[in-house]
């Protein structure tokens, strides 16, 4: 009796489910039996057809059978399996060799730039695109293609930011800035009104939105840690009092001289020309200061304003246009081996060399142009006084040393 | 209610268990068979049974035939031989699963 009453349905029922979206034959025939079988057995516990018939249809949903079909068909999709496959290899293997650069880096092992730049490529080549067009597939409900694209564009440009930095090629700021910049306007809007609708939906979930704004912060503070406020005040200080100490040796240089003239001191003529040396260099690096302040404000702006206006990678900037280091530390040197070779005393040479360290390869590799690309304007200026108050104090030990020979 | 997203990765074997103690089913007969074993903890909806049911079909681990329900059809699904040497493993790996799990997880004394 309730097998008739279905049997006789059943044509209504197909129908029914192909126009709530349901089109693969073999789904149709499994969708049909288990409606059938649920109206069935609301009908044994004396329910009408239609209200159990009505109840089964409520039970499906309105979106249930396209989502139901879109799965399957993905599932048995070669193609898309095979790709979602190579996606969790992709993703495998550059976590894998990020690992491995991460702990070549820590131990200081070769290779740990290549690797890192490798791990990261697979990522925003490989397992990027790939992941975005697996998920953006298997969504069923209002696909839009802006998310993934937008998403894709904030984490490939962060991560090219990334390769850049590590492997110290130029224009890493640009790139990092494009990246924040879209993650910014693009990325985190769009993500607060994806996570809105899904929230109407019942699927509220603040805690995402609260993660991502915290993530983006740290991205942010990721990239200006390394020049905080404190440490460009404590480069400012030491400047300040660099510049001081200068003034204070070169004030005692000068009484040296003038004595050595005072009295037609013998060795005159070498204090002079060594005070010679001295001054020139004084005045490369008082032009190189000049440009450095120019480069940051064209008037030529105080160290007060220039500590305000610092931003990072000024270093490059200043270094190209100064010219910084080749000539003046050709000039630098000459002046170390003549003082060295006026002066007899071996505690004054070692006194002149530990003043006029920069001179050193130890000293330029680290701390010479290659390494203060990312250096923002104040550091770079602590350093040149820094050099400055060296040269002083050479001197200054170089004439009292020739002052005291007699 | 068993939570949705602890029974993902189970489902499968779920299936393979049933089709292996009960021979052939179909798809309604299994989703009432899973909430009266699991004394209706486990409700399985036919959106997340019949995708597994398709893809088990289309990797060979299960075969269909088809009986005639008046005008409908009904599918009964069946183990294939590879299908029933592979529901044993699996249903031994989530054994081995559930061990662990609970090894795991059971409080430590004090």
């Amino acid at each position: 009796m309730i097998a008739d009453i279905i049997d006789d349905n059943v044509d209504r029922i197909r129908i029914d489910i192909i126009n709530l979206g349901l089109t693969y034959e073999p789904l149709v025939d499994d969708v049909l039996d288990h409606l059938c079988c649920m109206v069935e057995e609301n009908m044994e516990n004396g329910d009408s057809f239609e209200n159990s018939y009505a109840k089964a249809f409520i039970s499906i949903g309105d979106n249930r059978l396209p989502e139901l079909q879109h799965q399957t068909l993905l599932l048995l999709n070669k193609k898309h399996q095979k790709m979602k496959k190579l996606t969790y290899f992709l993703g495998l293997a550059s976590a894998i060799i990020l690992l491995f650069g991460a702990i070549s880096k820590h131990m200081h092992w070769p290779g740990a730039g290549i690797e890192l730049t490798l791990g990261l490529l697979v990522i925003i080549l490989g397992f990027l695109p790939l992941y975005l067009i697996v998920t953006y597939r298997e969504q069923t409900d209002k696909k839009s293609i802006i998310y993934p694209v937008v998403a894709y564009l904030t984490i490939a440009f962060l991560l090219t930011a990334a390769v850049f930095r590590i492997q110290h090629w130029p224009a890493a700021r640009i790139v990092t800035t494009i990246g924040l910049a879209i993650l910014i306007i693009g990325f985190v809007p769009l993500y607060i009104v994806n996570a809105f609708q899904k929230a109407r939906k019942g699927k509220v979930n603040p805690a995402y939105i609260i993660l991502l704004l915290v993530g983006v912060a740290i991205i942010a503070l990721m990239f200006n840690v390394r020049f905080g406020k404190e440490a460009l005040d404590t480069y400012r200080n030491e400047a300040i009092l660099n510049e001081s100490r200068i003034f204070e040796t070169e004030h005692q240089i000068q009484l040296i001289i003038d004595s050595a003239i005072e009295n037609e001191h013998k060795a005159l003529d070498e204090i002079q020309e060594i005070h010679a040396e001295a001054e020139n260099l004084q005045k490369m690096i008082d032009e190189m200061l000049d440009k450095l302040l120019a480069s940051v404000n064209e008037e030529g702006s105080s160290l007060e304003e220039l500590r305000k206006m610092d931003y990072e990678g000024a270093g490059r900037d200043v270094i190209v246009k100064s010219g910084w280091a080749r000539d003046f530390i050709t000039s630098a040197r000459k002046f170390r081996n003549n003082l060295t070779e006026i002066v007899d005393d071996p505690v004054t040479v070692n006194q002149i060399q530990d003043h006029l360290e920069f001179t050193g390869s130890v000293w330029f590799m680290e701390f010479g142009p290659e390494e203060v690309i990312y250096d923002p304007v104040i550091k770079i200026y602590y350093k040149h006084t820094d050099v400055s108050k060296g040269i002083a104090l050479a001197e200054y030990v170089a004439i009292s040393s020739l002052m005291d020979s007699e | 209610m068993i939570a949705n997203d602890l029974l993902k990765g189970t489902l499968r074997t779920i299936v393979l268990k049933l089709l292996a103690d009960n021979r052939r089913m179909y798809g309604y007969e299994i989703t009432k068979k899973v909430e009266e074993l699991s004394d209706g903890k486990i409700v399985l909806t036919f959106g997340a049974l019949y995708p597994v049911l398709h893809k088990l079909e289309a990797d060979g681990h299960i075969k269909t035939d088809i009986e005639y329900i008046g005008k409908r059809v009904r599918k009964y699904y069946t183990l294939t031989e590879v299908g029933r040497s592979w529901a044993e493993r699996k249903v031994d790996e989530f054994f081995d699963f559930v061990n662990t799990l609970t090894y795991v997880l059971k409080p430590t004394p004090a």
